[in-house]
């Protein structure tokens, strides 16, 4: 018998059907990955079972006998409390920030009704899941710690009272791609040891490669495909599934046929941002040190690199929107001039592109008017007529309808708003885009979408493109050369081939492993 | 935007016959009926009743809170005017400037201002002019902060290094993108400033700092009312009823503003 | 948490004395002095009285004089209450305005924490609904409306409670105190449930949930205290709008507490009186904001490095 069994599962919230006949087994010491778009229902399905969301669930959900369908509310809490762990997406506000971390993790310990356990026991726990230093840890309150670290503790505490099941929410979505790697090889080894069974959630199928011993595929509230991983993710038989696997960069997949790069378009000399500490603390804050890149004509240059190594810093710095404090950027051999000093001309030459689409479009315009804005500034004697026509002539580049024009940015998907800030940002025909974490936010299908687009953009009109990304394998697949940066400094640069197949620097290895 | 709601329709309806009324009565609010003086509501044509020096309450209810009202929107929005200015500017600029200008707004909010409002209202003077001034100075406060917590959060949005990418000039994008988007906020904090106004106005007419004679507000009906309360009740109930009511309709639909909004 | 208190105290001390020098200054500059009033004086004791306060000096070097008597202790004599020093009328009053605060914001915590709570974990039911719509009433309803309404009803109708004055036993302390207390205990109910509704939807109280615990236990365990911070962030503002409350319940309930006398101060133009009574007030305003922001620390450790 199976140590979760959930057959023929619906969900409603408030009378709306969200999730329809779902069936997913999870064994004992095994994992089964539920793989699915924001939106798909599988987060409602792994917590909805056991009261956690607003949901209620309807159907056959069996966890070691206890059918939790039919269970009472105080059931389902002891299910929960004493056969259940649970890792949630967000360490930064999973934990209770007024309790410190031993007094959270103590809690935890005793959830089944375990006897209060030493300080010797609770340091054990913490050095389990890799936590340095766990003596001082246990009495410091949780801001404290990293989105890391704090992770740790979550899974800490979620073994604490030795549950049979695991389940866990997009572990590691909100974690850069070195810790990623960390924290599911964490999960794999407490699995093995205890003989858990580990229910896990993503959207990220590279992340779970490798992991999982049985995959089920969601979209829109239904499985798609569902089987032993390995069988699924070579002989796929739905063409959702086809698809979702085709658009997760892998690095093993065949190398992209990219344009020919031509001259050096932008160069820099030792560029680096140091800032002052805020408030009334003394000292400086180096985000970058001594950068030099260059980018060629109709070339994509990627930078790489977990969060703090300073890569969205010198995207912004090289755009124009961010401060630069040493060093300098050349463009076609000429100085260009720091932030506040660049003319009209010379910044519609670069035009950044972020990785928050909607947070990137004013909500109070519609979108006619944001995607003309660049041009409104650089020919402002037009007519409404003709900047209209501008928009519209944008948006087709872009692969969006007419229709578009009169739209609100609430009302488009993430993947919608990302065209229009594409649209945008080339409207003025720049020569550079900067795009910081552009496909990050993007469900896998969506992104990969987007990644197609900029491809097609690059060899329509020769842009060239500094693709800022944590995702090596996703930089793969669209550039042709890669800078490796860790903590405000670029340790590694060549050819995207020199680099993965043969990386120097540990920074690399540990990038390259991650995926 | 505003769905038909009673507190609303109430507030409205308050200012409605507070406006209309001078033109159907045939009284003013200073004017002594001598032949009716104490009269008791319902009794002749008096719909309230008379005062005790014979002038008529509903008359006088009507210019109260008339004037009441026109204090209480003026200090709002000179409230308005002066905390959009300076929490704009200290959010937008930021760094140093940010953190002093901040750092008077929270060492004013610190000072027992009802206090300094009553000295500067002895110290020059009765006028109308410095209860308007005098009571918009002490309100913008919360609107500089609410407002420069907003633009700071905006600052950072991406739509804003957007538009700056675009060449947009500062000027532009202050007015273009962030007043738009704080525009709901402080709406909602004008709302809600309204009441706080009444309460302080009503309160220095109520000590016999604010308003003053000839003129009547709101709360010196609710004054005249408490001192003359063991003769005649009606006095005190009428205005302080209809001052409580406006103050409650007024902050529900400026909280429901704010919720909207935030 | 030193470092947090010996910086409040640093920006205290000069917001003080702005204040002090400011309301000084103020008073200095208005026309008309305290004897241009109903007594007219001969010049010869005009001049006496002007010197033995020192009203002859130059303004600079009065304001230094004040300041210096200030940091011993001494107010100064008051102009109007010829027999009296401003310190002493200050120890008669504080107490009365004292415990009159004191008992209201006691008063205000009580009803509003616990109706806050009750209607927070009752969200979106009629007993939500009710309790916040008189909370949202409770806070329009200005001191100098209840408390002649109080005082009508329960005064002079029903005669149970004394009217003014003091009297003997605590009976004079039950209008004033509930007259003062209702509107803050209306804005703490809003409050504490509004903190509360946020607080719940947060990540760390399903994570509690999943942990298997009652509801009670995340309520009290992991919910109340982040819910708590608006209140205790509230606390400073109360306080100020509880002095200024006070002086109108003095006055209405014809109590000798500190407000009374700023007021009659304020009206007669006696200076010593008036500058007494603001900075006694500004310093228990920064007093109380101090308290507030430790409270605020302890509830959530996030805000202890300032």
């Amino acid at each position: 018998m199976s140590l979760y069994e959930i057959r023929s599962m619906a969900v409603s919230i408030a009378g709306q059907r969200l999730v329809e006949d779902v069936s997913l087994t999870v064994e004992a010491g095994q994992c089964t990955a539920l793989i699915g778009a924001s939106g798909s229902g599988k987060s409602l399905t792994c917590l909805t079972p056991f009261g956690l969301t607003r949901g209620v669930a309807m159907g056959s959900m069996v966890l070691d006998g206890i059918d939790l369908g039919s269970a009472d509310a105080a059931r389902i809490r002891e299910a929960r409390c004493c056969f259940t762990g649970f890792i949630f997406q967000q360490p930064l506000t999973a934990l209770t920030p007024h309790l410190t971390v031993g007094a959270q993790l103590q809690e935890a310990t005793m959830q089944a009704g375990a006897a209060r356990p030493s300080v010797r026991e609770l340091v054990r726990q913490l050095e389990r899941v890799g936590l340095s230093r766990a003596d001082e840890r246990l009495d410091q309150f949780p801001h404290r710690l990293s989105g890391g670290e704090r992770q740790r503790v979550m899974i800490a505490a979620a073994i604490a009272h030795n549950p049979k099941l695991l389940v866990a929410d997009e572990p590691t979505s909100a974690l850069d791609a070195s810790l990623r790697a960390e924290i599911m090889g964490l999960l794999y080894q407490l699995r093995i040891e205890q003989g858990l069974g580990l229910l896990l959630v993503s959207h990220d199928l590279a992340s779970v490669e490798g992991h999982a011993d049985q995959l089920v595929v969601m979209d829109r509230g239904r499985v798609v495909e569902r089987g032993p991983a390995s069988k699924v993710l070579s002989d796929a038989r739905e063409d959702y599934t086809r698809r979702l696997i085709a658009a997760t960069p892998r690095l093993q997949e065949p190398a992209p046929k990219l344009s020919r790069p031509g001259e050096i378009l932008l160069e820099t000399r030792g560029l680096g941002v140091t800032f002052d500490r805020p408030g009334w603390r003394r000292g400086k804050i180096q985000a970058l040190a001594d950068a030099s890149l260059i980018i060629r004509q109709r070339e994509s240059l990627a930078i790489v690199g977990g969060s703090g190594s300073g890569k969205s810093t010198i995207g912004r710095g090289i755009a124009g929107i961010g401060p630069v404090t040493e060093g300098e950027i050349l463009w076609r051999g000429s100085m260009l001039p720091e932030r506040r000093k660049r003319s009209l001309d010379m910044r519609r030459l670069i035009q950044p592109v972020f990785q928050d689409p909607v947070a990137s479009l004013d909500p109070q315009w519609r979108v006619q008017d944001i995607v003309v804005e660049p041009l409104r500034n650089l020919r402002p004697g037009l007519t409404t007529a003709e900047y209209q026509e501008m928009a519209r002539v944008a948006l087709t580049n872009v692969d969006l309808a007419e229709e578009f024009l009169a739209r609100w940015p609430t009302s488009l998907s993430g993947g919608q708003a990302q065209r229009v800030a594409i649209a945008r940002a080339i409207i003025a025909s720049p020569q550079l885009l900067v795009l910081d974490e552009a496909t990050s936010a993007l469900d896998p299908l969506v992104g990969a979408g987007i990644l197609e687009l900029l491809l097609r953009l690059q060899s329509e009109n020769g842009i060239s493109l500094l693709f800022i990304t944590h995702n090596i394998a996703a930089a793969r697949r669209l550039c042709h050369r890669i800078a490796v940066m860790e903590d405000g400094r670029i340790v590694e640069t060549g050819t995207m081939r020199e680099v993965i197949d043969h990386p120097a620097h540990p920074a690399t290895q540990k990038l390259i492993s991650a995926s | 935007m505003l769905k038909p709601r009673f507190p609303l329709v109430v507030v409205l309806a308050i200012i409605l016959l507070a406006l209309v009324l001078p033109f159907l009565l045939p009284w003013t609010y200073d004017q002594i009926d001598w032949d009716a003086v104490r009269a008791p509501a319902f009794s002749g044509a008096h719909i309230f009743g008379t005062d005790e020096i014979g002038r008529d309450r509903l008359a006088r209810l009507a210019a109260g809170t008339r004037i009441t009202l026109m204090v209480a929107i003026a200090a709002a929005l000179v409230s308005l005017v002066v905390g959009i200015a300076w929490g704009a500017t200290a959010g937008w600029i930021g760094g140093r400037v940010d953190e002093a200008m901040m750092r008077i707004v929270d060492g004013l909010y610190a000072l027992p201002f009802m206090f300094i409002v009553i000295l500067l209202m002895v110290v020059f003077g009765r006028s109308i002019l410095l209860v308007f001034v005098g009571i918009g100075l002490v309100e913008w406060l919360t609107m500089a902060r609410v407002v420069r917590g907003q633009v700071m959060a905006l600052k950072q949005r991406p739509f804003i290094l957007a538009a700056e990418a675009a060449g947009t000039p500062s000027r532009i994008i202050m007015l273009r993108h962030i007043l738009p988007n704080i525009a709901g906020v402080a709406l909602a904090y004008l709302m809600l400033t309204v009441p706080q106004v009444v309460m302080v106005e009503s309160f220095l007419s109520f000590l016999g700092l604010g308003v003053q004679e000839p003129l009547t507000s709101l709360g010196i009906l609710v004054k005249e009312g408490a001192d003359d309360m063991d003769m005649s009740p009606l006095g005190l109930v009428l205005p302080g009823g209809l001052l409580v009511m406006l103050l409650v309709c007024l902050t529900i639909e400026g909280e429901r503003l704010r919720d909207r909004f935030s | 948490m030193l470092a947090l208190i010996t910086r409040r105290l640093m920006t205290a001390i000069p917001t003080l004395l702005v204040i002090i020098l400011g309301s000084f200054f103020l008073m200095r500059l208005a026309p008309g002095g305290p004897f241009d009033g109903e007594r007219p004086l001969d010049p010869e004791a005009r001049a006496a009285l002007q010197k033995a306060y020192g009203l002859d000096q130059p303004l600079w070097e009065q304001a230094w004089l004040y300041l210096s008597r200030l940091v011993q202790g001494d107010f100064g004599p008051s102009l109007v209450y010829r027999d009296f020093t401003v310190s002493e009328l200050i120890a008669q009053g504080l107490p009365i305005s004292l415990t009159l605060g004191g008992l209201a914001i006691a008063l205000a915590l009580m009803i509003g924490v616990t109706a806050g709570l009750f209607a927070a974990v009752r969200a979106g039911k009629t007993a939500d609904q009710t309790i916040m719509m008189a909370a949202t009433v409770a806070t329009a309803l200005p001191t100098f409306v209840t408390g002649p309404a109080l005082a009508l009803f329960f005064g002079l109708w029903l005669g149970l409670l004394p009217v003014s004055g003091t009297g003997e036993g605590l009976s004079w302390l039950v209008m004033p105190v509930v007259a003062l207390a209702l509107p803050v205990s209306g804005a703490i109910a809003k409050l504490t449930r509004a903190g509360l509704a946020t607080v719940l939807k947060q990540d760390h109280i399903r994570t509690a949930r999943a942990r298997g615990l009652s509801e009670t236990k995340i309520l009290f365990k992991h919910g109340l205290r982040p819910a708590l911070v608006p209140v205790a962030s509230y606390l400073g503002p109360a306080a100020a709008g509880l002095l200024t409350g006070a002086v109108v319940v003095e006055t209405v309930f014809g109590l000798p507490g500190l407000g009374r006398y700023f007021v009659q101060g304020a009206l007669n133009r006696d200076y010593p009186l008036v500058l007494g009574v603001v900075t006694l007030y500004a310093a228990l305003i920064i007093l109380f904001n101090l308290f507030a922001d430790l409270l605020y620390g302890w509830l959530d450790p996030r805000m202890r490095e300032g």
